[in-house]
């Protein structure tokens, strides 16, 4: 028999065992099979080393379930006591930008108003203005950057949309 | 026969559904069920990967306390013990990474030159220590002899039957890698076992 014949016969053992082969293969390989013993007894070996690769038992430390559950629980419990915090801090978020853009004109007034009578020059007075204006917006990148610092070790692959 | 093969895919979804539901409301009956269901298949995977018991303790509880933070992340599309075996392979990468800087796979590859071995060799196991039975003790002897990337693949594949594109999405690697490795584990197993090599 050629050499190649064994060649392919290997290969498809092997690939019988990782993922699976066409019928026409299988009839070929059972046939080839039949009249090889070489073959016959590297597909036996095969299939006793995945065996014992199955048959391996490992113990389970004693109440690793129970110490697991324990710490998750406290976790939870953790997690649910930070949860009001965050959500009155968005609360907040969302009450000063609210709160920004109805008075925006009202202020805007204001500070004309109040750098008039300061004498102060134009330019002076907007300045103040638009930090009026950013700094609550700077507020909440400041903690959006925070949130994200807080999750900087979660990796890509843990998001499913891969 | 599509019927009870349909049937059961039909039923591993819903589940996957359902898990994916209670992770994102954090119940935490599910996490306690899921933690006794899963915790053999996790631990061997971790003490496995890790070759270190106490380690693999820590990983698995730390793997759960994850599940339970990014748990809102599985949306069921996908088997949980797949995106499990992520999870934990993840922090046993970041815990190389952080002591070696560099990842599992590199570390692990041994056509790199200077391959890690999870397990230092010429010391006595603590996965040796973890088996009891001598048959066991002779297989894991063997299993040690395999360097540790096809390790992991052929107990996903052959231990936790994971489907090829599962292992894929776990190890973050294209399907042709898993096939190789499969490959090359495979032909390393039959060496590696007594009696192997000379059949």
């Amino acid at each position: 028999m050629s050499e190649n014949i064994h060649q392919r016969a290997l290969q498809l053992i092997a690939q019988a065992r990782v993922e699976g082969m066409p019928e026409t293969d299988a009839a070929w390989l059972g046939a080839h099979l039949d009249t090889c013993d070489s073959c016959a007894a590297h597909a036996r070996q095969t299939d006793r080393s995945l065996r014992s690769l199955r048959s391996v038992a490992i113990p389970l430390p004693d109440g690793l379930a129970r110490r697991t559950q324990f710490r998750v629980r406290l976790r939870a419990q953790e997690l649910r006591e930070r949860e009001p915090q965050r959500r009155a801090l968005w609360f907040a978020c969302g009450v000063s930008w609210i709160f920004g853009g109805v008075s925006a004109p009202y202020v805007w007034s204001l500070f004309q108003l109040l750098g008039a009578r300061a004498g102060l020059p134009k330019f002076v007075w907007e300045i103040g203005f638009g930090l009026w204006w950013t700094i609550p917006a700077l507020f909440v990148v400041a903690v959006l950057l925070m949130e994200k610092v807080r999750q900087g070790d979660e990796p890509a692959w843990m998001r499913q949309d891969s | 026969m599509p019927g009870p093969t349909l049937f059961f895919s039909t039923l591993m979804a819903d589940e996957a559904k359902t898990i994916a539901r209670g992770l994102q409301r954090r119940d935490p009956d599910l996490l306690d069920r899921l933690i006794e269901q899963y915790q053999y298949r996790l631990f061997r995977y971790l003490v496995y990967v890790t070759g270190n018991q106490e380690r693999a303790e820590d990983f698995f509880q730390e793997t759960w306390i994850r599940v339970l933070e990014r748990g809102h992340q599985y949306d069921g599309k996908s088997k949980f013990e797949a995106w499990l075996f992520a999870i934990a392979r993840h922090l046993v990468i970041d815990w190389q990474r952080s002591k070696k800087a560099q990842s599992l796979d590199t570390l692990t590859d041994p056509e790199q030159e200077h391959p890690l071995q999870l397990v230092n060799e010429s010391e006595p196991s603590p996965l040796h220590q973890v088996l009891s039975n001598e048959t066991e003790k002779t297989v894991h002897a063997s299993l040690q002899k395999i360097p540790a990337i096809y390790r992991e693949v052929l107990v996903l594949r052959f231990q936790e039957e994971l489907q090829i594109d599962e292992m894929a999405g776990v190890l973050s690697i294209p399907i042709s890698t898993v096939k190789s490795r499969l490959y090359r584990g495979l032909d390393a197993l039959r060496g590696a076992l007594p009696g192997g090599a000379a059949s």
